[in-house]
């Protein structure tokens, strides 16, 4: 158990094409913590999270150099199965997701991937998962309605507890709250820092607020490269680079 | 500030307006035109079949004399069609589900072999069914079977199945990729995610595409003219001839007494409205299947 939730990257960098989108960045993401990734539309981050779960190759034309290390293996050698490195970690994107079927079957589907067919342990992973996404209470009576009539913070959540029930080890969040409500935006943000005691947390965003509200590490990344990384107490009151001075007060954005 | 290259912007505004005046009167016509053809061709056929509209025509088969005028109905043609067209379609489904499921699960949108397969169907679509009831019928020839259910149900099978696959194909192209990266992003491989959701969000503009097909192959005479060939029993047995209302509608009309022909339109009649039923029933029971599907 030593080595769950380890994450690094190395020399990572990707090519759309001749376009370098990502410039040789090397990032070691701290363990059970909020690690925040800001920068400016456009600078690589939501490359930089696809690229950690693989999912950069199904559609684009894409080159991948560098290395993903997860629990102290490189994700990108042939002899690693690809969806073992999904199930480690629970992808948040920016619109919600939800699958077309009832909630219950949003949150069962990743169990049920994996083989779990025994019917009270499903019931009890979907009630445990709702509960950790603090959506169990609005839902509860109606587990087998249709996921889409949903409002969608609840979507989110919804994701969020489907995400968490494939049990990963590290959550990424690609600017989770952007297409949500403030008071949504609030809701998955509190579950976000309560999940942290259990979970490696990497989030992308472009609000600034929301990065100084729950993060612990910040990181700047801006034309691809990795300008800036530390704790986000230091980088928000002390940046170091020129740049990332220019980015947090609001001159460059 | 008027400028020359604009000119006078009250003409301008008149002539804009004319424009679009007259676009629109065009359109209405042309909506008029089509929807009066469709009201004509329903009108005509039921006015034409209206004295031989009796209920022993869905319920009894020709007699003896039939096509003299004497005593019977249709149910051989209705039930041989039903027959057939079940069979075909789903021969047709069990190939081209696994087609297009490898077409869209493992193929690259734009790789050479896909762009080949989606080509050849397309190709395919636009054969005339005539040509597909010749080359049922070198087949037939080849594998010694004589004109039969079995026969034209391989026959309406290859017809069906271009349509069947393209039209699902385009459905299955219209799932969003967000929804698929989120199903990969679970941990699930190719497969479990065409399975599971994929066709799962599909499923409304799939059964369309069975629809369509069942529709080509209901009413399509050509392809079984030489194929399936005719009786006036119910056929049991795959390989015994059987009717189908597309020919059946054929051969009365083909008749110099009018009693016949007038049954001939009957038929007609009866075939639109098979093809109805059918299409509402399976309409109905989608809309059950499809009530979790996103948007």
């Amino acid at each position: 158990m030593a080595e769950r939730g380890r994450l690094s990257l190395k020399n990572l960098s990707v090519y759309y094409g001749k376009n370098q989108v990502l410039k040789n960045v090397n990032l070691e993401i701290p363990e059970k913590k909020i690690t925040v990734i800001i920068g400016p539309s456009g600078c690589g981050k939501t490359t930089l999270l696809k690229c950690l779960n693989r999912l950069l190759g199904e559609y684009e034309e894409v080159r991948i150099e560098g290395q993903v290390i997860v629990d102290g293996q490189n994700i990108y050698t042939p002899e690693v199965d690809v969806t073992q490195v999904r199930k480690k970690m629970g992808l948040l994107s920016q619109k919600p997701q939800v699958l077309p079927m009832s909630i219950y079957d949003n949150v069962a589907f990743g169990p049920r991937l994996f083989g779990l067919r025994h019917q009270p342990e499903l019931e009890r992973l979907v009630e445990k998962y709702l509960k950790l996404a603090g959506l169990w209470d609005e839902v509860k009576d109606r587990l087998y309605e249709p996921a889409s009539r949903l409002s969608i913070g609840q979507q989110q959540r919804l994701c969020l507890a489907r995400g968490l029930a494939v049990e990963p080890e590290i959550i990424l969040g690609d600017e989770p709250t952007s297409a949500l409500d403030p008071q949504s935006s609030r809701n998955v943000e509190l579950q976000l820092l309560r999940l942290k005691q259990d979970y490696t947390i990497l989030l992308v965003t472009h609000i600034l607020r929301q990065a100084k509200r729950v993060a612990d590490y910040l990181a700047f990344l801006y034309l691809g490269e990795l300008v800036e990384f530390g704790p986000a107490s230091q980088v928000f009151e002390n940046p170091k680079d020129p740049r990332t001075r220019a980015y947090i007060t609001g001159e460059i954005s | 500030m008027k400028d020359k290259a604009t000119g006078n912007p009250e003409l301008n505004l008149r002539r804009r307006k004319a424009v679009e005046s007259f676009f629109k009167v065009l359109m209405f016509v042309s909506t008029t035109a089509v929807v009066l053809s469709l009201v004509l061709i329903l009108v005509s056929i039921l006015w034409k079949s209206l004295p031989a509209l009796k209920l022993s025509m869905i319920t009894k088969t020709p007699g003896s004399g039939y096509y003299l005028g004497k005593e019977g109905g249709i149910l051989n043609a209705i039930i041989g069609s039903l027959e057939l067209t079940l069979g075909a379609t789903l021969i047709a489904l069990l190939i081209a589900l696994p087609v297009v499921i490898y077409l869209n699960t493992y193929l690259g949108k734009h790789s050479f072999l896909a762009e080949t397969i989606r080509f050849s169907l397309d190709v395919l679509w636009g054969i005339p069914s005539i040509v597909y009831g010749a080359f049922g019928f070198l087949l037939m020839l080849f594998f010694q079977l004589r004109a039969s259910l079995l026969a034209g149900m391989i026959t309406v099978a290859l017809v069906e199945l271009p349509i069947l696959s393209r039209a699902m194909d385009e459905t299955i192209q219209l799932v969003p990729t967000e929804l698929k990266e989120a199903t990969y992003s679970l941990g699930a491989n190719h497969w479990q995610t065409t399975t599971r959701v994929v066709l799962r969000q599909a499923f409304p503009g799939l059964v369309t595409a069975i629809l369509i097909a069942v529709g080509r192959g209901l009413g399509d005479a050509a392809s079984v003219l030489f194929t399936a060939g005719y009786t006036d029993r119910i056929t049991t047995s795959w390989l015994q001839p059987v009717a189908t209302l597309p020919l059946a509608i054929f051969f009365q009309l083909n008749s110099p007494f009018p009693e016949v022909q007038q049954r001939a339109y009957a038929s007609a009649a009866v075939l639109t409205w098979l093809l109805l039923l059918i299409s509402l029933i399976i309409r109905s029971l989608s809309r059950k299947f499809s009530r979790n599907k996103i948007r």
